[in-house]
């Protein structure tokens, strides 16, 4: 420890080398840290969701819908203790671009389905008791500007629910207690949707809460076999493969993400390496000064390692500090729906932290033997 | 430019050490561009050379996608009747009538269920389509539950091979064919006969009727005629372009986000190559007070600085491409927004793109090198030549 001050001195020795070093590799560890956000935000979504809820689809896919009837049948199944159901509207919003998740619930049995939804019991009741109410999500609202009371007209992009254009009115904003609730949906009241669609009763899907979560899969299995040669068979799932199979959708999210995350991690090997190795050349005669006064191979092998540690470091604590303030869900104001809200936790900034320091060291490895093995009267014989 | 040139190559290749680094940092850069890009390239691709300009797309008005679409059976008929519409030997308009659903298949990687497309054609779709080709098999007979099933859906998916039995609408489909359609969306569906689709999905009508036009450079006019059609409250587009909007959702996803990627990524290697260049000018101080003493002027300096940081990255841009040519045919799936369904496609590395990725390393080796080219250029002579 008693070299620190020679390590911070050879750090400070080409001020605009270090910095461009610490540069990049704060860049890397903002990448990096930004690319184990996005996918520990699909993770956490399917960590939240519940295992005591399960989820029934027709089986064909989940484009099609099935009858109200079917809601008698799936509470009537043994183990099943409450059942919601909810519907996709898929409406337009002034504009195509502006797309977000709206669903078409009951929401008495919604809402008791989900408490994550938080809501006040003030807003929960007009919200309920109004027709053409509808809630949003708060990270919607701050999108838009929606405030209670306001007017949202949506214009039906599904031919069966007619042409003319639906208008709600904002009842409450909730906000989501766990990370399976998108911040950015919008719901209103499914009979609302319903009395003006050209095909009446049906329903996209279907939500149980099974009592024990060990028995959701027999359940499910249960639930289906009840309407299996039906016209409407179903596909029952708990909810928490069927929002892993959602996630495997978007394409091999793990496998991309991580190869560019590969990607930056060795470009940062190779510019820290270069810089390191530039950094020892430069100090060719000094270092020879330091053995012939009797500094060890190993005390000078370490003084380099230090050195790309302390550069890397600091290149890792900017890097992850500006992860953490600039890819927060709120400041990025992703639309949700298909990409959950993601953000840069405490835990990425450790990761990005190890990773900085891995590279400072594995950076400076091969300048450092090179330093520790010089040939002192070869190098104090070389000119520059 | 000719010694001055080969001093700075020279002196590159001295220092290999740094070079190959710098070289190296730039090469991932560019590898991650091209790969990235490839792609977004990919994916368009197969949605656009789906649509083929001698063939025209009829939609509801305001529809934006076949999903969300509607055609009525009684303007079939209309839509054929129309003169702008291409025959057939026998005399039939070449029109099909299609509707498409999703059903959901177990992948073959993984066994998760995926959604993948159905499509319900009319009789003459095949002719409609002349980029369809079967490897096995042959095309459904019409008024039979047999399809046919695009080959990346073969491969993706199980349960898909000839012969097999798929259940999907209350039925049971047999599939006699396996289809190609040079990479199109089209390898990624399931085809069968419209009319029997329907009843089996509870679908009354179709979504959308594609025509062959009979002279492709007068769409115009056909579509001033469907318009003129009170009965029609269709849009009609070429099918290009209608491919073409399709893939603008999850296309300008994958390029943001390659883009985001890669720029943030080559920050780092410019500073890289930033660093080998201020080393180099440092180390060769000396030598370029005698240039300039020779009576090279700055402008020359700057520029031959320039060009060994160029040279230097653009070799790292060719490394980078070599790096990612291994993806190029790659298949992989992505899920498309526009239609809910997985859509199977290939990693395309292009011509263009392999330039755009030497051009994109020229760039960094510019951007790295022009400073400390400036810094040599600025030495001040006498001072440059006392220098050890």
């Amino acid at each position: 420890m008693k070299f620190a001050g020679l390590v911070v001195k050879s750090v400070r020795r080409n001020k605009r080398r270090t910095t461009l070093t610490v540069l990049s590799v704060a860049i890397a560890v903002f990448l990096f840290s930004s690319l184990r956000a996005v996918l520990d935000g699909f993770k956490a979504v399917s960590a939240a969701s519940s295992s005591t809820r399960v989820v029934t689809l027709r089986s064909t896919s989940m484009i099609f819908s099935m009858p109200t009837s079917h809601e008698q049948t799936i509470r009537s199944t043994p183990g099943v203790e409450d059942v919601t159901y909810a519907n996709w509207f898929g409406g337009i919003y002034k504009d195509p671009k502006n797309f977000f998740g709206q669903f078409a619930i009951d929401p008495v049995s919604y809402l008791r389905m989900y408490p994550e939804v938080i809501l006040s019991d003030e807003d929960k009741r007009a919200f309920i008791e109004d027709r053409t109410g509808c809630i949003v999500g708060d990270g919607l609202a701050k999108k838009y500007g929606f405030k209670v009371g306001d007017k949202i007209v949506l214009q039906p992009g599904i031919p069966v629910y007619g042409s003319q254009d639906y208008e709600f009115t904002v009842r409450g904003i909730y906000r989501p207690g766990a990370s399976n609730i998108d911040h950015q949906s919008m719901m209103f009241h499914w009979k609302y949707a319903d009395e003006r669609s050209t095909i009446k009763g049906q329903i996209g899907w279907f939500v149980a809460r099974v009592s024990n979560p060990d028995q959701a899969t027999k359940v499910a299995l249960a639930i289906d076999q009840q309407f299996a040669n039906s016209a409407y068979e179903t596909k029952t799932d708990t909810e928490q493969a069927f929002t892993a199979q959602f996630a495997s959708m978007l394409g091999n999210l793990n496998l991309l993400l991580g190869s560019v995350a590969l990607a930056v991690v060795i470009t940062t090997l190779f510019v820290a390496g270069n810089t390191m190795a530039m950094s020892v050349r430069e100090r060719t005669t000094e270092i020879a000064v330091m053995r012939t006064l009797g500094f060890r191979a190993a005390t000078i092998f370490s003084l380099v390692v230090g050195e790309g540690f302390l550069v890397a470091l600091a290149g890792g604590v900017l890097g992850a500090l500006f992860a953490r303030i600039i890819v927060n869900a709120e400041a990025l104001g992703l639309s949700g729906g298909f990409i959950p809200a993601f953000g840069v936790n405490n835990f990425n900034v450790l990761v990005g932290l190890g990773l900085s320091a891995f590279i400072g060291i594995a950076a400076s490895l091969i300048p450092a033997t090179m330093a520790s093995r010089l040939k002192i009267v070869d190098a104090l014989r070389r000119v520059a | 430019m000719g010694l001055i040139g080969s001093y700075n190559l020279r002196s590159m290749i001295v220092r290999k050490g740094t070079a190959a680094m710098t070289a190296g940092g730039i090469a991932m850069v560019v590898a991650v561009f091209v790969m990235t890009m490839a792609i977004a390239q990919g994916f368009r691709g197969a949605l656009v050379s789906s649509g083929s300009n001698d063939n025209a797309i009829l939609l509801r008005k305001g529809a934006t996608s076949e999903t969300v679409s509607a055609v009525l059976r009684p303007q079939l008929p209309l839509i054929e009747a129309l003169p702008h519409v291409a025959r057939a030997a026998d005399g039939h308009a070449l029109a099909s009538p299609e509707l498409v659903v999703i059903i959901s298949l177990p992948r073959k990687s993984d066994g998760n269920p995926a959604n993948v497309p159905v499509r319900g054609v009319g009789p003459l779709a095949y002719e409609i389509r002349s980029t369809l080709k079967f490897v096995e098999g042959r095309r459904f007979t019409p008024g039979t539950r047999e399809v046919n099933v695009g080959r990346q859906a073969v491969n993706r998916f199980s349960g898909l091979g000839i012969g097999s039995d798929l259940k999907f609408g209350a039925a049971t489909w047999k599939v006699v064919g396996i289809f190609t359609a040079d990479d199109a969306s089209f390898e990624s569906e399931v085809w069968g006969d419209v009319d029997l689709m329907q009843p089996a999905f509870q679908r009354n009508g179709y979504q959308s009727v594609t025509v062959r036009l009979a002279d492709p450079s007068a769409f115009e006019s056909f579509e001033s005629a469907v318009v003129a059609d009170p009965r029609l409250d269709l849009k009609p587009s070429r099918e290009r372009d209608y491919y073409e909007g399709q893939s603008s959702t999850t296309g300008a996803l994958i390029r943001i986000f390659a883009l985001f990627v890669t720029s943030i990524l080559s920050i780092g290697a410019v500073f890289g190559a930033m660093n080998t260049m201020y080393a180099a000018v440092a180390y060769r101080t000396r030598e370029i007070g005698t240039l300039r003493a020779l009576g090279f002027s700055r402008l020359r300096i700057i520029a031959a600085f320039l060009a060994e940081s160029v040279a230097l990255a653009v070799v790292g841009g060719v490394i980078g491409c070599i790096l990612a040519l291994p993806v190029n045919g790659l298949s992989t799936g992505a899920m498309n927004m526009t239609s809910f369904s997985e859509l199977a496609f290939k990693f395309r590395v292009t011509p263009g793109l392999l330039v755009g990725g030497l051009v994109f390393s020229a760039v960094m080796g510019a951007l790295g090198g022009l400073l400390p080219a400036i810094r040599a250029a600025r030495l001040p002579v006498a001072r440059a030549l006392r220098e050890i």
